[in-house]
């Protein structure tokens, strides 16, 4: 009987193997819509862009530059695109956030706003705008820019860092205490943030404003190749984490069983999620429930193994936060619905129900 | 070989395309004879009014209420939150806006498109209204008429002056101190702000003969009970659309503390409408010269509405 | 494909840390000399959580290579934090544990998950993972895995778990994740010599038959690798039938260290407080009926 077990039948085959190949062509096919999207979306808003300005740098090259852009052309390729493409950053980093915080907490419905990352962010940089702004007077005027994205990366990291403390005195895999810290968490920035309107000089509350709702305004080149810098530093090395993250799903102890360096591995991952956040949040300011629905839909369409899903949630992220920002800028034209509102409408909802479903699954308790 | 060339070509071009486009600003309209005129802020629009050059008026914001005629241009929304795109679909030669105008990066981005940014100052004072008048005169072409306009409101405002200080004597005689009053602001019945130094509404206050109550900070900030009662105003000031989102006069005075003081026991509340109290446009002399009156009516034991 | 790309991206750029920490930074290490212990323990001490002052300890064990060892003892006796400190999951506040004659602190996670495994008691895993990849995770510390589909595949086949290859793992009912988490257990220690096991009551939750087919299984992959077993039971008849040692817990203290035979009867019956009766055995190993103890 012993040697039976032993004997080597024929072994099924997993769909491991033949899945890597597989990916190629949703990953290539999802691209080739967003690609699609993006033209698309470039499309719509309150200027009429027609064909000629498309082709308008093609035309200035050849003629050697003399012709000016039209109007048009202006507004699609010096605000137009660059906000669009900067919409499918931003999607991207925050999807990226939202996948390594669920990730780290082992539970589908984590996600950065809720759990008060992006909130710790917007305090950080509202104090830092608010009480430091005056005193910022030694600085040389070109690290000016960076004290608020920098500010945001701090708040965004004391959070995630706390958070990890706190989830480790909770029961293991229940969600209802991360959600129960993310609304303390969530209340005491908006305190600080309310402190921070309160002690602000007008000029301070016109940009302060800016931090509650987010918008996707005034983005211009120089932005978006700074995001794309970042994503381009970020994405790959969260990828590399893909591997050993898939086996935080085990649990810490087993994962750790079978080989991981858990602490090391939590460390990274509360890095990344607090610099994507944080930039997120210091050029959009706090748009939630990217990081929830864009990893959700990864999951539906890829399944759960990270280093599929990881990917696919960043390309949806982009396509979501795109859709966002189109209806924003058009729904109202010509004036602005903040993006936040739309990301909220959608997402608040979206969250509900998967609540109710993994509260059926989990058979009557959170 | 060949056949790989032109396509080669047309790449570089479009790289070169997309690098120039990064580089040229540049928004050629078929060069226009007159200046097309975005307005952001209610006084900005109503001295374009006042000027006769309504007709180069391509959009104005929300906030731009009078006159009448001007509620029927297109709208670019908020003058705080103004949209790049929106701005420039009215396809403009010069936007017109006060500091308050933002967000900064949108602002940056409509010059960035050729669109002459013309920023006025907002100077709390009189002769501060006669300089952005001025400055908008010569951008719509016609400093005469800014001239003109100027040296009437000059005039008109000697007179405000006049009546105002009549009844500043006459007050003092009276109660021999200035007449102390507070400027309420309402957005909704949780939130409520009183206004310090440095703000339109003080300066107003000033102007019609009166002292702010509060002092000690700038800026608008929210009412506390007790600091509204120890600043005893005699008077409360708000404005037309703030009372009636308050409640009227009986659900502005059932502010915790308002109705303690020397103006809620003897319900004395003032309301303006509040482009015309606050906006420091050409109505200016004539909302002076009306807050003063509503100040004397108040006192003489009648409730102005 | 994009476990590929990502693999072959430049490491060297200052995250050699990283690299060692999750790869295999030593080549597999040779199968402990004759003679020399597997696994020591050396007046190991450790505070239970959730009870304080009470400390398990001082144990003073030894582990030979390729040796079956079951743990019996009471609810609460300390079996799990035992099975914990020589995982190396809990580090001992006194005394020393050695892992083939390193101390078990000297071992990064990665050398050590190649010779030594873990199945603990709770089998719940996040997120709907397919089960061929919770398979593969027992894999996940080996840098450059060829083998994973068979090796997986043949695990399953192994856990008595084959036909669930294609499943989800949270649909699966609770004895099916047992055979899966076993299924990955197999796949972790799958190439190595030598090693050791760890199970902490790998059959609570499954039915008699498959009870004896698991316990065969895993006996029959401890012994053709050389692999030691220690587990973590409740029956003592499985005990009595499948080990070469028994270990007996009581309020964290070793009470004994037996060969299954009829001298370990009357430990037993203390242990637990009850009466047992021996009754012939398969292949002349030794059964017991389990009775209440009459006062």
């Amino acid at each position: 009987m012993t040697l039976s077990v032993l004997r080597r039948g024929p072994v099924p085959r997993t769909p491991a193997a033949a899945g890597s190949k597989l990916l190629a062509w949703p990953l290539l096919g999802t691209l080739a819509l967003l690609l699609a999207a993006t033209l698309l979306a470039a499309q719509f808003g309150p200027v009429a862009i027609s064909m000629a300005d498309w082709l308008a740098p093609w035309r200035a090259a050849h003629d050697d530059g003399s012709a000016a852009f039209s109007g048009a052309a202006h507004v699609l390729w010096q605000i137009r695109l660059p906000r669009v493409i900067f919409a499918l950053l931003v999607g991207a980093a925050l999807a990226l956030a939202g996948s390594l915080t669920q990730a780290l907490f082992r539970n589908p419905l984590a996600d950065p706003g809720l759990l008060g990352v992006t909130t710790g962010a917007a305090c950080a940089a509202a104090l830092t705008l608010v009480i430091f702004a005056s005193a910022a007077a030694p600085l040389p005027p070109a690290w000016r820019p960076w004290v608020l994205p920098v500010a945001a990366f701090c708040g965004a990291l004391l959070v995630c860092f706390s958070l990890d403390r706190i989830a480790r005195w909770l029961t293991p895999g229940s969600i209802a205490g991360l959600l129960l810290t993310g609304l303390a968490i969530n209340a005491v920035t908006a305190a600080v943030i309310g402190l921070a309107t309160y002690l602000a000089t007008d000029e301070q509350l016109r940009s302060l404003s800016f931090w509650t709702l987010g918008s996707l305004a005034g983005a211009g080149w120089s932005l978006v190749a700074t995001m794309a810098v970042l994503l381009a530093l970020l994405v790959p090395f969260a990828c590399r984490l893909a591997r050993p993250l898939n086996a935080l799903a085990l649990g810490e102890a087993a994962a750790s069983h079978v080989g991981i360096a858990v602490p090391r591995l939590r460390g990274w991952v509360v890095l990344l999620v607090a610099l994507s956040c944080g930039a997120a949040v210091a050029w959009c300011g706090v748009i939630g429930f990217l990081g929830l629905l864009a990893p959700h839909l990864a999951r539906a369409c890829v399944g759960a193994d990270l280093r599929r899903q990881l990917p696919f949630s960043m390309l949806l992220g982009g396509a979501l936060l795109l859709l966002a920002d189109t209806l924003a800028r058009t729904l109202a034209a010509p004036a602005e619905i903040p993006v936040g509102i739309f990301t909220a409408l959608i997402g608040g909802p979206a969250f509900l129900l998967m609540l109710r479903a993994a509260v059926r699954q989990q058979g009557g308790s959170v | 070989m060949r056949g790989l060339m032109p396509s080669r070509r047309d790449a570089l071009a479009l790289l070169l395309g997309g690098v120039s486009a990064a580089a040229l600003p540049g928004w050629a309209l078929a060069a226009p004879s007159q200046p097309r005129i975005v307005a952001a802020g209610g006084a900005v629009t109503e001295m374009v009014y006042a000027l006769g050059a309504e007709h180069l008026l391509a959009a104005v914001d929300v906030t731009s209420l009078y006159p009448e005629a001007a509620r029927k241009l297109p709208s670019v929304g908020y003058m705080r939150t103004l949209s790049a795109e929106g701005v420039l679909a009215m396809v403009p030669t010069v936007l017109l806006a006060t500091e308050d105008a933002g967000p900064p990066a949108v602002l940056r981005q409509i010059a960035a498109a050729g669109v002459q940014l013309a920023v006025l100052p907002a100077h709390n004072r009189f002769d501060g209204m006669l300089d952005r008048l001025g400055r908008i005169g010569e951008l719509v072409q016609k400093p005469a008429e800014a001239a003109a306009l100027a040296a009437k409101l000059r005039e008109d405002w000697r007179a405000s002056e006049a009546q105002v200080a009549g009844h500043l004597a006459q007050r003092q005689q009276r109660l021999g101190r200035p007449l102390r009053a507070l400027f309420v602001l309402s957005h909704s019945v949780s939130q409520v702000m009183v206004a310090g130094g440095e703000t339109t509404a003080q300066a107003m206050l000033v102007y019609g003969g009166a002292l702010n109550a509060i002092q000690g900070f700038n800026g608008y900030k929210p009412l506390t009970p007790e600091a509204a009662i120890a600043a005893q105003p005699d008077l409360i000031l708000a404005t037309t659309q703030g009372l009636e989102a308050a409640g009227g006069v009986p659900g502005l005075l059932r502010l915790p503390g308002l109705a303690e003081t020397p103006a809620g026991r003897a319900k004395r509340v003032v309301a303006l409408e509040a482009q015309f109290l606050l906006g420091f446009g050409p109505r200016l002399p004539q909302a002076v010269r009306q807050l003063d009156s509503a100040f004397t009516e108040a006192l003489a034991g009648q409730t102005a509405a | 494909m994009t476990t590929d790309w990502a693999e072959r991206l430049p490491t060297d750029f200052a995250f050699a840390e990283c690299r060692e920490a999750w790869r295999m930074a030593d080549a597999p290490q040779p199968p402990a000399a004759a003679g020399s212990a597997l696994l020591t323990l050396q007046q190991v001490q450790l505070r239970q959580p959730g009870r304080s002052g009470a400390s398990i300890g001082p144990f003073n064990l030894a582990l030979q290579a390729g040796e079956h060892v079951a743990i019996l003892g009471p609810s609460g006796a300390g079996k799990s934090t035992l099975l914990k400190l020589m995982a190396g999951e809990r580090p001992p506040q006194q005394g020393e544990l050695r892992f083939d004659g390193r101390t078990l602190a000297g071992w990064s996670p990665a050398a050590l998950a190649r010779r030594r495994a873990v199945l603990p008691q709770s089998h719940a895993v996040a997120f709907s993972l397919p089960v061929a990849l919770v398979v593969g995770l027992g894999r996940v510390a080996l840098d450059h895995d060829p083998a994973l589909a068979s090796v997986t595949g043949e695990a399953l086949a192994l856990a008595h778990a084959g036909h669930l290859t294609t499943r989800r793992f949270d649909t699966l009912s609770g004895g099916e994740q047992a055979r899966v988490q076993l299924a990955r257990v197999f796949a972790q220690l799958w190439d190595a010599q030598a090693g050791l096991l760890l199970v902490d009551e790998p059959l609570a939750s499954l039915d008699p038959g498959l009870q004896f087919e698991l316990l065969d299984a895993m006996q029959a992959f401890c012994r053709t690798r050389g692999h030691a077993l220690v587990a973590v039971l409740h029956d003592i008849n499985q005990a009595l039938a499948g080990f070469e040692r028994l270990w007996l817990l009581q309020q964290g203290r070793l009470m004994g260290d037996l060969p299954p035979n009829a001298s370990a009867l009357a430990p037993l019956e203390n242990l637990y407080g009850i009466q047992l009766r021996s009754v012939p055995g398969e292949d002349g190993r030794l059964a017991v009926l389990a009775r209440r103890r009459v006062a």
